[in-house]
């Protein structure tokens, strides 16, 4: 139970510091692009939207740091993000319709690379010298993609030329959304050439991961003991699997910040409706309350799904418990 | 560690062989470069021929050229990003982990909480912010991708530093009296060199990959050729839906192919530091001919057949009784 | 002496032919009153060029109930002989020849003996016989326990896997009864084996081990990482085990003191061979082999008289590079010439129930025998005070 609460509190420091970072950052850039921005906004947006505007940057620059840093928090913790300079929008309001689309993206990603990862990586590790070693090569191949490039490809080659899947979008465009079936069934179809991208471009990590683990467990004495007891081979790998993938968890909460930046460049090429092709929008248009907002929201996912990442570590590894944490 | 022996593993000696290519192509890239990359005087959308490898993009401009010169920016910033990654990685990591106590606790934190703000977005918002003339300095865009890239390797260098400093032979050297800082060198430095080299790659890896992304969405200057600015090119002008695999797909080869060689240098290293990782022994073939099952497997000693003899020995004439 | 495939049998006519696929396990032969029969066996380390022999033309026959010590330095090849007869050795490892032979009692029915050849039975037939007939116990106990798994986990799951019919309550209460004998609290059970001490951890292991009630226990070096203290406690818990459960016994361990109160045969194993085998007592008091006197001089016993302590000059010998005569000869105090070119085989000393490999005790040796090799046991005087005393 320490260890979850020491845990939280260094998330609950990295979002201080992520928050803090999008304050500072445009302060800090030479040649001040806030103050820029605002200078060529005044005349074209009425005072009400400037007043927006610049509550998202915590408040009129002519308050010192201090007090506008103060107005920034508070205007965070009651929800408000700012406003959207190129969509003329409550920053909040537009995170709400893209970001369900990207957490359910990269969290179907991130669960089936990492199950097929592991899985694959397990029994590499267990048959090592069999043929399947030929698969280490091929993963590492199409991890070095970038992940916006083999989405690319893929959708050249299985939608566009093949057709084997639907080119772009999150779903057809006579299907309403809503929960029913053939909504959900759309969701699915659609996302499944996404998926599939993200996951070759991500498994090899977790395969080469298990796999050397693996092979480092069937040294161990334990899993001789496993043997010497007349189990079941099926019984023994699982020995050695259930201490080889501890290390894995425990680097999901890298690899969940890596896959949501290859992600995002995902979606771009796919036209999936979620938060990155805001984003890319956002930067070429220098929409900054927007910019911010998401990377925000992005930190503060990446974060929770580090939280239970940790949870679950903790409820593998017993050994944790007792120990100080490292 | 004292002798450096060439590595004999073929997948180590095929990444050795891919880096080095791309290297040269990094050196004499832009010498060999038949035409100015940026020169549009060609006619438009042609495909690979004999004046033109690789053909010409919807602006007229030669492919190859391209990739030739781009291969300098994007190789150089991300060794020189590896470079100052590791850098930072290493003085971080390090202290936090010889040092120990009150500045172990600051530096972890410092490097828990890089680690845990995901690297794009914070790369995107850093960059957004760049006044645009910046944007083309790539000494810039390689320093802020290190920035986002330390924490990794400094988390495992500080992991290895602790289990070194509590070591028997460590421990020997500061009963000697030995001045920390050569302990550090010549006792605790070489023991870190292939987890260094190890995270130095991955670092670089992740370099090159931040920095063809921050290519591809447009963030960078495209005065400065590079695969990336080549990819966000051939997107903007719809080359993977017009069919124009011969723009995008070069670039995107080369990356994976750079990327694929340091992973494979990295396997290299990964056994030389768990030496349970080797694949030492016998092929299948050589097994199958001793009579051996073609994998080992746990519980199932192998035996030989047909049998040897054992080694003679000659009885002595008689015991004498007791 | 050659090495084939064939099971090796005592009594009884019994199918001919090469077993290497099919089962050789025969069942119904006549009792046999060896449990274990190791004849000529060879392991070596790696094939071709490059190979190392680590054990070398090993016979021996362990009766029923009995416990056999191995006694060597580091390096003289008896954990690899131990593992290597019950199949677990580890690559490279290679069985290079002879037989191990196990007898066992079939379940079911007591009067049903069974014996297995273990170097050539399939993967199946050796699961069938592990932990309930052999087990083993590991040297280290932490490492040996899955270190994620509750302790009560390991009882469960060998309980499960060879008696099926043992329902839940019955396993845990096996598990129970189980601990209790080692002198260790239920509770344990539900520990991880982090929490336990090393006492603990290695009772734990003893009490796993008998868990199925097997014909042969066999552990390696199962008390060297312990204190002297508990390191006495458990050898004397060994001690009312083997008269409650009857077990046969395989001790390895480098220190012969502990295996003088609790072995009734040792062999003493130099550069992978055997190079003495004796009763314990007799072995104790009276050695024959230079190499075995040199053991005993190394480790001082807790009764008895002060004696200077000698170790044995040099190091153990480079297996790739064995010498040409006796594998001893370049530490050996009593050297003759002869020692150096040729290799005394072991050999049963007449009269009596010993062997030894040593020329110096060869009749037409020109050398007088030593005097500290040619001790005689006194059945009257016991110095140590040994745990077969007590009733």
């Amino acid at each position: 139970m320490r260890m979850i609460i020491r845990r939280l509190s260094l998330y609950a420091l990295t979002a201080w510091v992520a928050i803090t970072v999008n304050f500072l950052l445009p302060r800090l850039m030479p040649g001040n692009p806030v103050q820029t921005m605002i200078g060529k906004l005044t005349g074209q947006v009425t005072a009400a939207e400037m007043n927006a505007i610049q509550l998202s940057f915590g408040g009129s620059f002519k308050q010192g740091l201090f007090a506008q840093y103060f107005t920034y928090l508070t205007q965070l913790f009651h929800g408000n993000f700012g406003s959207s300079i190129t969509l003329g929008a409550p920053v909040g309001a537009i995170l709400r319709e893209s970001v369900p689309w990207t957490v359910g993206l990269i969290g179907v990603s991130t669960i089936v690379s990492f199950a097929v990862g592991t899985f694959a990586g397990a029994l590499l590790g267990w048959t090592r010298g069999s043929r399947l070693d030929s698969l280490i090569p091929t993963a590492t191949f199409f991890q070095a993609i970038p992940y916006f490039f083999l989405g690319t490809v893929m959708l050249l080659v299985f939608a566009s030329n093949l057709h084997w899947f639907p080119v772009l979008g999150a779903y057809s465009q006579n299907a309403t959304p809503g929960w029913n079936w053939n909504f959900v069934g759309n969701v699915i179809r659609y996302g499944e050439l996404p998926v599939i991208s993200i996951v070759l471009s991500s498994i090899a990590g977790w395969m080469l991961g298990m796999r050397n683990m693996m092979i480092t467990m069937v040294g161990e004495d334990f899993v001789l003991m496993a043997v010497a007891k007349g189990l079941p081979r099926r019984k023994v790998i699982m020995h050695a699997a259930r201490n080889a993938i501890l290390p894995s968890i425990a680097n999901l909460s890298l690899a969940i910040g890596l896959v949501v930046s290859g992600a995002l460049l995902v979606e771009l090429v796919f036209n999936y409706p979620g938060v990155g092709d805001l984003l890319l929008q956002a930067v070429l248009n220098e929409d900054y309350p927007l910019i911010q907002g998401i990377f925000l929201v992005i930190t503060l996912t990446v974060l929770c799904a580090n939280l239970i990442a940790d949870v679950v570590y903790l409820a593998l590894d017993p050994r944790t418990r007792t120990e100080a944490a490292v | 560690m004292k002798v450096l022996r060439l590595p004999k593993s073929p997948k180590v000696l095929l990444g050795l062989g891919i880096l080095g290519f791309f290297i040269l192509m990094t050196i004499i890239g832009p010498w060999l470069a038949p035409y100015n990359p940026s020169a549009t005087n060609f006619a438009a959308n042609l495909t690979p021929s004999a004046h033109h490898w690789l053909g010409t993009t919807s602006l007229g401009q030669d492919i190859y050229s391209q990739l030739l010169v781009g291969a300098r920016a994007t190789m150089v910033v991300a060794l020189l990003a590896g470079l100052v990654a590791t850098i930072l990685s290493v003085t971080i990591g390090v202290a936090a982990g010889y040092l120990g106590g009150l500045s172990d606790d600051g530096l972890s934190l410092l490097s828990n909480v890089f680690l845990a703000i995901p690297g794009l977005p914070l790369l995107i918002v850093i960059d957004s912010y760049l006044p645009v003339n910046s944007r083309s300095n790539t000494f810039v865009i390689g320093l802020i991708i290190s920035l986002t890239g330390w924490a990794w390797g400094a988390r495992v260098l500080r992991a290895q530093t602790m289990s070194l400093r509590n070591r028997d032979f460590v421990e020997a050297a500061r009963i000697i009296g030995e001045k920390r800082h050569r302990i550090m060198f010549s006792e605790i430095a070489p023991n870190l060199l292939p987890v260094l080299a190890s995270s130095f790659l991955f670092t670089v890896l992740y370099a090159i990959g931040a920095y063809v992304t921050l290519a591809y969405i447009g963030l960078t200057s495209t005065a400065v050729w590079n695969w990336g600015t080549m990819l966000y090119w051939a997107q903007a002008n719809n080359a993977p839906l017009s069919n124009e695999w011969y723009w995008f797909v070069p670039p995107g080869i080369c990356i994976a192919l750079v990327g694929t060689g340091l992973a494979l240098v990295n396997f290299g290293i990964d056994e030389f530091i768990n030496p349970r990782l080797r694949a030492g022994g016998l092929t299948s073939r050589q097994r199958r001919k001793l009579g051996l099952p073609r994998r080992v497997r746990l519980g199932l000693t192998p035996v030989l057949r047909p049998a040897k003899a054992p080694r003679v020995s000659t009885a002595p004439a008689k015991l004498v009784s007791q | 002496m050659s090495a084939d495939t064939f099971d090796i049998q005592a009594v009884s006519p019994m199918k001919e032919g090469p077993a290497e696929r099919k089962g050789n396990a025969v069942a119904n032969v006549e009792r046999s009153e060896f449990v274990l029969e190791v004849n000529n066996f060879s392991v070596d380390y790696g094939v071709g060029e490059n190979m190392v022999r680590a054990v070398n033309d090993v016979t021996l026959h362990l009766r029923r109930s009995k416990v056999l010590g191995v006694a060597g330095e580091s390096g003289s090849g008896k954990s690899t002989l131990v593992y290597a007869m019950t199949r677990l050795l580890r690559a490279p490892g290679v069985i290079s020849g002879g037989s191990v032979t196990l007898n066992f009692t079939s379940r079911d029915d007591e009067k049903e003996f069974t014996t297995l050849n273990l170097v050539t039975a399939s993967e199946k037939e050796l699961r069938k016989i592990r932990w309930s007939h052999v087990s083993i116990v590991l040297q280290s106990a932490l490492s040996a326990l899955n270190p994620v798994l509750r302790v009560g986990r390991e009882f469960d799951e060998v309980l499960k896997t060879h008696r099926p019919d043992m329902s839940k309550a019955q396993r845990r209460a096996r598990a129970v009864e189980l601990l209790t004998m080692v002198g260790l609290n239920d509770d344990r059970l539900a520990r991880y084996p982090h929490e336990l001490s090393g006492g603990q951890r290695q009772r734990i292991m003893i009490a796993l081990a008998l868990a199925l009630d097997p014909d042969l226990v066999i552990m390696d070096e199962p008390t060297t990482a312990l204190d002297v203290v508990t390191q006495r406690e458990i050898i004397s818990e060994l001690h009312d085990l083997r008269s409650r459960f009857g077990f046969a016994l395989i001790f390895i361990t480098h220190d012969l003191s502990l295996l003088v109160e609790l072995a009734d045969e040792i062999v003493v194993m130099y550069a992978g061979e055997i190079v003495e085998r004796a009763g314990a007592s007799e072995l104790y008091e009276a050695p024959r082999h230079p190499y075995t006197l040199g053991l005993l001089n190394s480790f001082p016993p807790l009764h008895g008289p002060r004696r200077e302590l000698s170790g044995i000059p040099g190091s153990p010998p480079d297996l790739s590079d064995l010498p040409a005569g006796c594998n001893f000869y370049p530490r050996c105090p009593f050297a003759m010439s002869r020692c150096e070119n040729e290799a005394p085989a072991l050999t049963a000393i007449e009269n009596s129930d010993r062997s030894v490999a040593c020329w110096l005790h060869s009749s037409d040796s020109s050398v007088p025998v030593p005097v500290e090799l040619s001790r005689t046991v006194n059945p009257a005087r016991n110095p140590v005070t040994t745990l077969k005393e007590r009733p």
